[in-house]
């Protein structure tokens, strides 16, 4: 269970801040609803370790992970863009998420190239982020997150932009990915990506 | 698809300097450090100025026509220097197309990769008494009274070497012009002053006040060029002063007033800069080739490629007699000798003294960086990029005047001394090269460290997979200037150095102060490719495929 409590942040030099305060359960996806500015990718942000909150815990089967290092929380996420090394071609910013040195076994090596073929992308491998396009790069951040095998998944704003039929391939992975067992945390604009992948919300 | 539970990523507490720490300490220790060696330099001529009573300066009609002379020299090489490059870069602007425009871009680099000593031996050759220009220039007029020594040539070279920097840089903020704007001054057909007005004054108003410190800094402290072509006390400027204080005279007081006073003059000057928001590069870094075109006036064409035609012919006149009297002087039997005798030792401790001040230079610049953007919101953040910017305002003559003060009687050998000079050359290299590394390495973004830090892509790992790739093209180039800076120096070499066993500026130096001209333009040609091998073959990494980098300037304490 990840479980948001009084968690509250204000940026530097900002008068009001926000606190936020939910759960999610493993296998559960919670929808994040609110207008632009009501803080849902700092909401993200926090429990990715990427922003310090000034006050409250993050805590998942209990235990408490807000005073630990982005890196070593159970978390991944994927953003809207910019979820990949652009100067690294594929198969390297996925295995990256494996190993950071790049030190893959045959079977990590092996699950990379199954994964690829799994989302339509045989044989991209060698190709760099440039020269995909704004769908295949979604499925290639959202595989290496799938890869990571973490326990929460930070979804924010994963789709907007995509055409149907890639939104209907990251659909299916991401509900693949409920089944097994990882909470997801989705802020989206995007009302059928709620009504698709979204068991709850919660209204900032 | 694996399930959760079973974590397929390693743990990555094993990567090596993973700590955040490693990425700020050793630059801000480097910061520090540097800060503690200006300080103990400043100090010690401080001690050594005694009472520093600035009246003794004021007072000797010497030292007043020196310190007159050096800043009326450096403001006519400004003025004169900007007279020359506004014009160029509006014309090269304006013709985006055309044979040899490259080629010209190139050349001005090229003259400001050059040592000074060498260019200056290419200077007379081509303008000296008996020069090819002057020799010309005599047929028709016999009693033209032309003497390249003295201020004639002093502001001849300056020109040189700074017009084509100030040109290359005040092109470059001319092509950075929004597209947009460019069109609706099409558009609207605007010319001369209105074109002026909208488009071509608002791009180079932010970088004139920089380029003119800059310039007015590079003429100030100039040193080989003086002490080649100043012809005697009437034009001699701080620096050749602090030098002749030093080694001839050895009065360690007046020193280190003449270079309390350059520090000053200097430092005076940047901070003014800085007050005019002055934004500029140190280097041209990339052009872009503007497509479009805006009305001229009728002769427009002409003119613009008469002038840059001559402009050309003035950057070039120099190398090519460079090229043909070294030529033949290399390949003589005398020269073949000198070769072995001479130019290979002179090489070798050049070498010496360049590659590790190279390489220390990009380490620093590095570091320096990183520390930068670790420390990005708090209080010290500007101190490491303050502090790699210190040699422009403290001219490395200064900083070597204090240091020699302060280790006095030591450094006792000449490898102390080349210990000191690399360490110089390379604090004196950082501004440069942290120009050039500091763009690829702000293009690691917020984002890709976001990412990069949720991956556990720390310490080494992170400068494997992040920052080499993207920075081992600049960090070539830097080591380019590093080493090319640290071989063409002329002035702390000269306060440090020994006479007895000379780096190849310093022979060269020696050189033409014997009146050895044939053997002079060999040495030039030698170090003249020398720097071209070893710059060609470090830059030739860094140029990616379709893209023209520009690059280089010219020693700023040579």
């Amino acid at each position: 269970m990840l479980e948001i409590r009084q968690l509250s942040f204000c940026y530097p030099g900002q008068s009001s801040g926000w606190t936020f305060g939910f759960s999610v359960a493993p296998g559960e996806c919670l929808a994040i609803q609110g207008p632009s500015g009501s803080g849902k990718s700092t909401l993200l942000g926090l429990i990715a370790g990427f922003l310090a909150p000034d006050r409250g815990e993050i805590l998942w089967q209990g235990q408490a992970i807000h005073n630990l290092s982005p890196w070593q929380r159970p978390v991944t996420s994927v953003f809207q863009d910019h979820n990949l090394f652009e100067h690294l071609d594929v198969f390297t910013n996925i295995g990256l998420g494996l190993h950071p040195g790049m030190k893959l076994n045959p079977e990590q090596a092996s699950a990379i190239n199954q994964g690829l073929t799994r989302v339509g992308l045989e044989g991209f491998g060698q190709r760099r982020p440039g020269e995909l396009s704004g769908g295949q790069r979604q499925r290639v951040a959202l595989l290496r997150s799938i890869l990571r095998r973490q326990l929460v998944l930070l979804l924010d704003e994963p789709l907007t932009g995509l055409d149907t039929q890639t939104r209907s391939t990251l659909y299916r992975m991401l509900t693949e990915e409920k089944a097994r067992g990882v909470a997801l945390v989705l802020a989206s604009h995007d009302e059928e990506d709620r009504r698709v992948l979204a068991d709850r919300h919660w209204n900032l | 698809m694996p399930s959760p539970g079973k974590p397929m990523t390693e743990t990555v507490s094993a990567a090596v300097f993973s700590h955040p720490r490693w990425r700020f300490w050793p630059g801000m220790l480097i910061a520090l450090s540097f800060l503690v060696l200006v300080l103990a330099g400043l100090v010690s001529l401080l001690q050594a100025a005694g009472s520093l009573d600035p009246s003794n300066v004021l007072g000797n009609r010497y030292l007043r026509g020196v310190v007159t002379f050096t800043v009326w020299q450096a403001l006519l090489s400004v003025l004169m220097s900007l007279g020359l490059a506004l014009p160029i870069a509006l014309a090269l602007a304006r013709h985006s197309r055309f044979p040899g425009r490259s080629a010209l871009l190139r050349l001005m680099e090229l003259s400001l990769v050059l040592p000074t000593i060498v260019a200056v031996s290419g200077i007379i050759v081509v303008y000296g008494r008996q020069g090819w220009f002057t020799s010309a220039v005599s047929a028709w007029l016999p009693d033209h009274g032309w003497n390249l020594y003295g201020l004639n040539g002093i502001l001849l070279a300056h020109v040189f070497f700074n017009a084509p920097l100030a040109a290359r840089i005040l092109l470059q903020a001319l092509e950075s012009v929004p597209e947009p704007r460019l069109r609706i001054a099409a558009q609207l057909g605007l010319q001369s002053v209105w074109l002026w007005r909208a488009v071509q004054w608002p791009a180079l108003k932010p970088v004139l006040p920089g380029v003119i410190a800059l310039v007015f800094t590079l003429c100030f402290t100039s040193f080989a060029i003086i002490m080649t072509l100043g012809g005697g006390p009437s034009a001699t400027t701080l620096e050749v002063a602090i030098y002749q204080s030093l080694r001839f005279e050895m009065d360690f007081s007046q020193a280190a007033i003449l270079a309390l006073i350059q520090l000053a003059i200097c430092a005076s000057l940047w901070w003014l800069a800085f007050r005019c928001r002055a934004d500029t590069g140190l280097l041209p870094t990339s052009a872009r080739t503007p497509h479009l075109q805006v009305p001229g006036w009728p002769g427009q064409t002409l003119i613009n490629g008469a002038l840059v035609g001559l402009f050309s012919a003035f950057l070039l006149a120099p190398l090519v007699a460079t090229t043909a009297r070294g030529l033949p002087a290399l390949f003589s039997p005398e020269g073949l000798a000198a070769i072995q005798n001479q130019l290979l030792p002179a090489t070798g401790r050049s070498l010496l003294i360049a590659v590790p001040a190279g390489l220390g230079s990009v380490v620093i610049a590095l570091l320096t960086l990183a520390a930068a953007r670790q420390s990005e919101g708090r209080w010290h953040s500007g101190l490491p990029v303050v502090t790699g910017y210190l040699p422009l305002i403290i001219p490395p003559l200064v900083l070597g005047t204090g240091l020699f003060i302060l280790l006095r009687p030591s450094p006792g050998t000449p490898s102390e001394g080349w210990v000191l000079v690399s360490l110089i050359n390379s604090l004196m290299a950082v501004p440069f090269v942290l120009q050039v590394l500091r763009g690829p390495f702000l293009s690691v973004d917020a984002h890709t460290l976001r990412q990069a830090d949720q991956l556990g892509i720390l310490g080494w790992h992170r400068w494997r997979w992040i920052f080499w790739p993207l920075l081992r093209r600049p960090m070539a180039l830097g080591l380019a200037y590093g080493i090319t800076l640290s071989m063409g120096d002329f002035g702390v070499i000269a306060i440090f150095g020994s006479p007895g066993q000379p780096t190849l500026p310093v022979l060269l130096y020696q050189q033409l102060g014997s009146y050895r001209v044939e053997s002079a333009a060999g040495t030039a040609l030698w170090l003249l490719a020398l720097l071209l091998i070893i710059f060609a073959g470090l830059s030739g990494l860094t140029r990616p495929k379709g893209v023209f980098r520009t690059i280089q300037r010219r020693s700023p304490y040579a």
